[in-house]
């Protein structure tokens, strides 16, 4: 048994691990809550527990609202996903057009399209509905296309010989081999459902968790704000737990996120791939600007807070003031990235060290995977003001902020990958008796830059996300502040610039990463890559 | 053909008669129109007068169907009533007038506080009672609202760069942790905050010292100033009168929020505090003598001053009141 | 290359059996086996797929813990022998890692025993497979035959004295496969290594052993067990000899004869 050492002689069974990790967990947080009593910043388990049972009754009908908001926003964005990736695979052309427009859409800041489906939708869920759904469709929508292709090219040969097209390749196989992606997708879906609608009541609501988390930061309500936080996560972890049970019962292992490359594609000479690179830059610009102008026109919104790309361009660059808005717009797009790439940075190490822990430790895992799903799970909109709250308005705050939000796909991106690890390595490995260290470093951390690289692409988005909805809810400076502050001063052309330049940011970094994640990959999964 | 329409003939004049005879004679006398006011936050009795005028039917009786559209962190004023959505919304004089700047055509119909809101929190034992006060005081507040506190130290002839400014948001923590010697904010929020969870506070209001600018002021756009002028007269109408019995009993009206609003998670007696505060920044001689939501030539000439420190020109006209005369009138 | 100051172990199994799961799903791949292999001999387990030769292979080389008896190598158990990199093992598909050169691949097996970088034997053992000039080739851009003879490469580069083989050629093209057969031994056969080979090719067995072990089906236990005294080294007149057809009858008879003693034959 010198191979799968799982349980050495001082190995302790997983419950133990588990629920003493619990335990202690709890223990701390209770006592940090005591000794911070009269601070306002820790609520303890015991005054959570007293919170909740008093109020029972507006809880429960508030999370009833934003449940229903959120798994309505939940349904409908993973049909968009579904859509979306049917299309794209049904007319490969368009497949990266379609791609990159849906992760154009991901990225657009919160802050900015709230009001807008507020004027959209008038008084109601819609923006509820709408902002869970586009808060999931991406991250279904990608595993889902990686899924849909992830069959033998011997079953569509299958297909063929009995001269079906397309439809059947779809109907037939495609479906049946992405459904464990899609169970993946889904599973990192539900708290992000629950995110958007929550955030979602931001832009004016009667009701729902959101509400009174608003309520209650503003009350200095420091109880009332740790219990919504509880169980909003509390509702997270179990709809990631429930749907990985539903996958299980599908018969159906959860591919862990992205573990795929991107889609390996025949290598035309240098100087053509950057000539098609820019050609897909230049469609892609005209593409959102065309869109970006016609769904305004369409749905006819007003200029004085819909604006075009003319007024953004007028506003950057030929009105008097120009210089002074950009030198606005850049101080804050500094404030925040420097802000946010330590902490996107910080993240992704954190993740792969967690899971190297993991590896090393048996049983850690046990400990640090239900806090790492906690973690992630509780909303940003209430846990930037509390980790600011706790760990003060400067770097660290937004920093720890950031790390926190893309820690964990990390975390679980990068264990996947090291459980990639060929069995045979690993053999290869015990028959020298190499040390637990070695093989880590040697074999499993190589086997695991796929899953590594797949997170840190989706972690662009994420890194942003967190870092400008801390500035807007709690730290008050960056591009999060300078969109926010838009509204009272009405400079809804500044806003725009914000959305331009936080977009092409996402997109320009994922761009970046996606390009090292080819270079490395190329040696490091070449045979992931055979086509 | 001929006989489909006979039949349709026919039953759509039974339908007729049987609505006449039941529900439209109720309704006959004026036909319900339905508005929509946009409030500035999420729903509080900071809009208590408007909860009373809705429970109350004053602006049912009025031929007038108003649904309030709660704000929130997310969730700005102006576009929804540049868009038609609502027909009048909560802002204030500087939100106003910035938003008239990039283009939108508001006018100030009437204003709900008379005094600024804007107050600096601080806590007894490192109190600030006065401008001069701030000095080498660290100030937690909102970095967009430097312009205000820059006017304040304007007017008061205090110097600003003597003042640490620590970016906040909206949260008493920052103080009551330490972290800042004060707070810029709302006489009525975080003060009131505070206050219910046991933390003695004071506050300075930046009215008392020479910050003269209307806050919850009724804006409308000049289209529905020209086209809607009757539903706008008789929403001014209803809120005249909801505020009227708002004043006449601020517990009243924090209950009514209460049970109008099970769901917001408010807590009765923090909002019968807040009813209590806010009074004293709505009702004055002025409103007094002349009616709720009033404002002057004087009024307005000194809003200007002040908005013109904020970086803000305007001129008289961003005010109108004629409606809010009618309205007193009617 | 380093001499082999150590003799080659012998490798004794007593009682060695193997269940997978417990309980009414439990699997049992081994029956209780003794066998021994004797130091320097080149031993074939040949079986049908499935009949548990790769598992007790594994449990030789302490992948796998026995479910009851045990290993012992030259006297030492598995794990003491890996340890001390005393045995290495090659697997159906090559294992090479796909970040790694050919060199460094071959390397890599020092680097696990514990032994000093050596680039001159590296380089000496490239040759030895008739990689010249592809040292600085990743897998992806190797043939199947040509990873095999790297991954044989990878196990003779920490000069172990036990080399468990399992179906290292199955992967490959049948002529590849000959003349890996005919190739590769002589690395190992001049050393005098103790061997044991898994392998479902009749042929192959006879070719590369001094001895076979013919298996029968799941649970497996010896149904033949064959002397293979042919001269060495062993090319194509070796095996047009009539001793060589003889011997490979034999085996295939025992195989098939295993087979209907087997599960099979039930039904």
């Amino acid at each position: 048994m010198i191979a799968r050492a799982g349980a050495g002689p001082r190995a302790l069974p997983g419950w133990v691990w588990r629920w003493g990790a619990l335990l202690a967990a709890l223990a701390l947080w209770e006592a940090a809550g005591q000794a911070t009593a009269g601070r306002f910043l820790i609520a303890g388990p015991s005054e959570i527990a007293d919170y909740l049972w008093t109020n029972a009754g507006l809880v429960g009908r508030a999370l009833a609202v934003t449940l229903q908001a959120a798994t309505a926003g939940f349904l409908l964005g993973n049909l968009a996903a579904m859509a979306l990736a049917c299309v794209a695979l049904l007319v490969p052309r368009m497949a990266w057009l379609i791609s990159a427009l849906a992760l154009l859409v991901f990225c657009l800041p919160l802050v900015a399209t709230g009001p807008i489906l507020r004027v959209l939708y008038g008084a109601g869920t819609g923006p509820q509905i709408t902002l869970a759904a586009l808060a999931v469709y991406y991250t279904t929508y990608l595993p889902l296309l990686v899924g849909l292709r992830a069959a033998p090219a011997s079953w569509f040969d299958l297909v063929h010989t009995y001269g079906q097209g397309r439809m059947a390749e779809l109907l037939r196989i495609r479906i049946h081999a992405a459904v464990p992606y899609l169970v993946s997708g889904l599973q990192i879906a539900a708290p992000a459902a629950f995110l958007g609608a929550m955030v979602g009541e931001f832009t004016g609501a009667e009701r729902g968790m959101g509400v009174l988390t608003i309520r209650a930061i503003g009350a200095l309500d420091v109880p009332g704000t740790w219990a919504l936080a509880t169980v909003a996560s509390g509702v997270s972890i179990m709809s990631y737990l429930a749907l990985g049970a539903l996958g299980r019962r599908l018969g159906t292992h959860p591919r862990d996120l992205l573990l795929a490359p991107p889609q390996a594609t025949r290598r035309p000479p240098a100087a053509r791939r950057a000539l098609g690179r820019l050609g897909r830059a230049v469609g892609l610009i005209i593409v959102v600007l065309l869109l970006w102008q016609g769904l305004m026109e369409g749905f006819g919104l007003n200029p004085f807070f819909a604006k075009r790309p003319a007024d953004v361009w007028a506003f950057l660059v030929t009105v008097p003031e120009a210089a002074a808005n950009r030198a606005l717009l850049l101080g804050a797009f500094a404030q925040t990235m420097v802000l946010a790439v330590p902490g996107y940075l910080a993240g992704l190490a954190l993740g792969a060290m967690l899971a190297a822990g993991v590896v090393l430790v048996p049983g850690l895992g046990a400990a640090v995977l239900p806090v790492a799903i906690a973690l992630r799970s509780v909303p940003i909109v209430t846990t930037a003001p509390l980790l600011v709250l706790a760990l003060g308005r400067g770097a660290t705050g937004t920093i720890t902020i950031v790390a926190v939000m893309i820690f964990f796909p990390t975390l679980v991106a990068c264990l996947t990958g090291l459980r990639q690890t060929p069995g045979q390595v690993m053999d290869l490995f015990a028959t020298y008796a190499a040390p637990r260290r070695q093989r880590l470093l040697l074999a499993q951390v190589p086997a695991m830059l796929p899953a590594f690289f797949a997170a840190a692409r989706m972690a662009v988005p994420a890194a942003l996300l967190a870092a400008t909805t801390a500035e807007w809810l709690a730290t008050g400076i960056g591009m999060g502040s300078l969109m926010a502050l838009t509204a009272s001063t009405s400079s809804y052309a500044m806003l725009w610039a914000a959305i331009v330049l936080l977009a092409s940011t996402a997109m320009l970094a994922y761009a970046g990463v996606e390009l090292l994640e080819r270079r490395v990959l190329r040696v490091y999964a070449s045979e992931q890559r055979q086509p | 053909m001929p006989l489909i329409t006979t039949s349709r003939r026919r039953f759509l004049a039974l339908g007729a008669a049987g609505l006449s005879a039941s529900a439209f004679g109720l309704r006959a006398a004026q036909a319900q129109s339905a508005v929509a006011l946009q409030l500035s936050w999420l729903h509080s009795v900071q809009f208590g007068g408007s909860y009373i005028a809705q429970s109350k039917g004053y602006w049912r009786d009025l031929g007038l169907e108003v649904a309030l559209n709660p704000g929130g962190p997310n969730a700005p004023v102006e576009p929804p009533v540049v868009s038609g959505q609502a027909l009048v919304g909560i802002s204030a004089a500087d939100y106003t007038a910035a938003a008239v700047a990039n283009g939108a055509p508001f006018r100030i119909i009437g204003v709900a506080m008379q005094k600024n809101p804007f107050a600096i929190a601080s806590l007894p034992g490192n109190p600030v009672n006065s401008p001069a006060d701030l000095v080498g005081k660290k100030i937690g507040m909102a970095l967009a609202n430097t312009p205000v506190l820059q006017a304040l130290c304007t007017l008061n002839g205090v110097d600003i760069t003597q003042i640490e400014i620590v970016p906040t948001q909206y949260d008493a923590a920052p103080l009551v942790s330490g972290q800042v010697d004060c707070l810029l904010c709302w006489q009525t929020d975080l003060p009131v905050a505070m206050t219910m969870q046991g933390v003695d506070n004071m506050t300075m209001l930046m009215a008392d010292h020479g910050y003269a600018l209307h806050s919850q002021t009724y804006i409308a756009t000049t289209d529905a100033l020209a086209n809607r002028r009757a539903d706008l007269v008789a929403l001014m109408k209803g809120e005249i009168m909801g505020w009227q019995d708002y004043e006449a009993d601020t517990a009243a009206a924090a209950q009514l929020t209460v049970d109008m609003f099970p769901d917001a998670g408010l807590d009765l007696a923090t909002q019968v505090l807040q009813a209590e505060r806010q009074a004293p920044l709505m009702f004055s001689d002025l409103t007094r003598a002349n009616g709720f939501g009033w404002f002057t030539d004087e009024t307005v000439a000194a809003n200007i001053e002040t908005l013109a420190l904020l970086g803000r020109s305007v001129t008289p006209d961003l005010w109108d009141r004629s409606l809010l005369e009618e309205a007193h009138a009617a | 290359m380093l001499p082999d100051a150590l003799p080659p172990p012998d490798v004794c199994c007593l009682g060695l059996a193997k269940t997978f799961g417990s309980g009414p799903t439990a699997t049992e791949a081994l029956r209780p086996l003794d066998l021994t292999f004797a130091a320097g001999q080149t031993t074939a387990l040949l079986g049908p797929s499935g009949c548990g030769k790769s598992t007790l292979l594994r449990l030789v080389a302490g992948l796998e813990a026995p479910s009851a008896g045990h290993v012992t190598i030259g006297g030492n158990s598995p794990a003491q022998v890996c340890a001390r990199a005393g045995l290495a093992m090659a697997f159906q598909d090559a294992s090479l890692l796909p970040w790694r050169t050919v060199r460094g691949n071959i390397a890599l097996a020092l680097t696990l025993a514990r032994q000093p970088a050596d680039p001159a034997l590296v380089e000496r053992l490239i040759a030895l497979v008739g990689l010249d000039g592809f040292g600085d080739r990743r897998p992806a851009e190797l043939s199947g035959g040509m990873r095999q003879r790297v991954a044989i490469a990878r196990c003779l580069a920490a000069e172990p004295r036990l080399l468990l083989l399992d179906e290292p050629f199955g992967a490959v093209d049948e002529l590849t496969r000959l003349r890996l057969n005919f190739d590769l031994p002589r690395l190992w056969e001049k050393r005098g290594t103790t061997t044991i080979l898994v392998t479902h090719s009749v042929t192959e067995a006879v070719l590369l052993s001094d001895r076979v072990l013919v298996f029968s089906p799941r649970p497996a236990s010896v149904v033949a067990d064959i002397a293979v005294s042919l001269p060495r080294p062993r090319n194509r007149d070796v095996m047009a000899t009539p001793a060589f057809r003889d011997l490979v009858d034999q085996a295939s008879a025992a195989l098939w004869a295993g087979s209907l003693a087997g599960p099979l034959a039930a039904e």
